[in-house]
């Protein structure tokens, strides 16, 4: 694939081509030049960026980067997942934009991911972000639902929890995941939670009364545990917010010194006041969109 | 003179930060990274560290957090620099114990005035 940008869409001269035939140091340093000037810039390095590609099925062939001639002008990744794709990384380097290509590298993907049959995208946008949310608006997206990127720093929870708690791994911890009924974004789908691996989980059954589960994964850094990340909680029965907050003593109480990130908690979770009750912080909001092909 | 570390991934920020403070006569050292700016520090404990919190290979809270479980580092001032909304990152340097934060893109006029003022409180 190699495509002009239109010169209706685009004053400055730009060719689409695939994201495959760069390397991933390239693209790392183009996306994080396309982010030097963002609220919330989340830079990359290479190593970063390869494991956001497998956990989340990022597809380089399918995404796009903009350049003139050997620049890179700005670039767009395309997850794909059976009959849905997850546009994500969309960034334009400041001093090549107003020039339509924002534009023009969504419509590279979503034309890519038309042609795959893939009726159904979703991306996010951090809130706010009002020119990248009247872009999506434009290209067909609509406001599904609203995400928290939460934050708590490491300590010991307010209280032990009681009951009955059973420590799982790996194959066990992930059986889990297919008792899950709620609506997750992208990230913190059951597919990425298997393709980053090294899950963990915690099952309680509190005395009095309520049931539940946590599934979870240890980040390292320097070879050693210090994020704990991409917490899915599920109430069986019993009230969330308690049962959640069962759950989350638990971990905290076997890991005090972890430092933690819940990303994309739905507004609407009902373990919500669980996590609050626990000391987590909000970072920022994103707001989940939806495109359907063919309407809908 | 004060050594200033000054962990910050995008070298125009960190060029601006280490003319601004070595004019002021500090002694500034550069990390890029998370990875980087951890080793300089338990290379040499710096008077105060200046620290990015998005940065390419860990978030600036996972640094501060690494840090301060060090004995070394455990009491060494650490200003985060962000530009997050106040509100955020008042919330971010609260919980996760930086002794302060500076908003980006800096106020060239009173950066030094704001790091001195941080080192003066970090005085045992």
């Amino acid at each position: 694939m190699s495509a002009a940008v239109p010169r209706a869409a685009a004053s400055a001269p730009a060719q689409l081509v695939p994201a495959s035939r760069f390397s991933i140091a390239q693209l790392t340093e183009a996306y994080n030049q396309t982010r030097v000037d963002y609220l919330v810039p989340m830079p990359m390095n290479a190593a970063r960026l390869a494991e956001y590609i497998h956990s989340y099925d990022v597809d380089l062939e399918a995404s796009v980067v903009a350049v003139d001639g050997d620049a890179i002008l700005g670039l767009a990744m395309l997850g794909l997942r059976p009959g849905r794709s997850w546009i994500t990384r969309l960034g334009v380097l400041p001093s090549a934009r107003r020039h339509g290509l924002g534009w023009a590298l969504m419509q590279g993907l979503l034309a890519g991911s038309d042609a795959r049959g893939l009726t159904h995208n979703v991306l996010e946008v951090i809130k706010n972000n009002a020119p990248a949310y009247n872009l999506f608006v434009r290209c067909g997206f609509h406001a599904q639902s609203e995400l928290l990127v939460l934050r708590r720093p490491p300590s010991p929870p307010p209280a032990p929890a009681s009951g009955t708690v059973t420590w799982l791994a790996d194959d066990a911890a992930l059986a889990l995941l297919a008792q899950r009924n709620d609506q997750p974004s992208w990230i913190t789908e059951n597919e990425s939670l298997v393709r980053a691996g090294q899950v963990q989980a915690v099952t309680v059954h509190r005395p009095e009364g309520g049931q539940g589960w946590l599934v979870f994964q240890v980040q390292t850094f320097r070879g050693l545990p210090m994020l704990l990340t991409r917490l899915t909680l599920r109430t069986l029965t019993g009230q969330p917010a308690e049962v959640g907050a069962a759950l989350l003593s638990c971990l905290y109480t076997r890991f005090p010194d972890l430092d933690t990130q819940a990303e994309n908690v739905a507004v609407t979770d009902p373990h919500l006041p669980a996590f609050q009750a626990l000391g987590f912080v909000e970072a920022f909001r994103r707001i989940e969109m939806h495109r359907t092909l063919g309407g809908g | 003179m004060p050594d200033i570390l000054v962990v910050e991934d995008n070298p125009d920020n960190a060029e601006l930060a280490r003319r601004v403070l070595t004019a002021r006569g500090f002694s500034v050292r550069h990390a890029p990274d998370a990875e980087s700016g951890l080793q300089m520090a338990l290379d040499q404990t710096p008077d105060l560290i200046l620290l990015d919190l998005g940065l390419p290979d860990a978030d600036g809270q996972t640094l501060v957090n690494w840090m301060r479980r060090l004995p070394t580092l455990a009491h060494t001032p650490i200003v985060a620099c962000t530009a997050w909304p106040e509100e955020t990152a008042q919330r971010m340097v609260a919980a996760y114990g930086c002794n302060g934060y500076i908003p980006k893109p800096i106020n060239v006029a009173r950066f030094a005035d704001q790091i001195a003022g941080y080192l003066r409180e970090g005085q045992p």
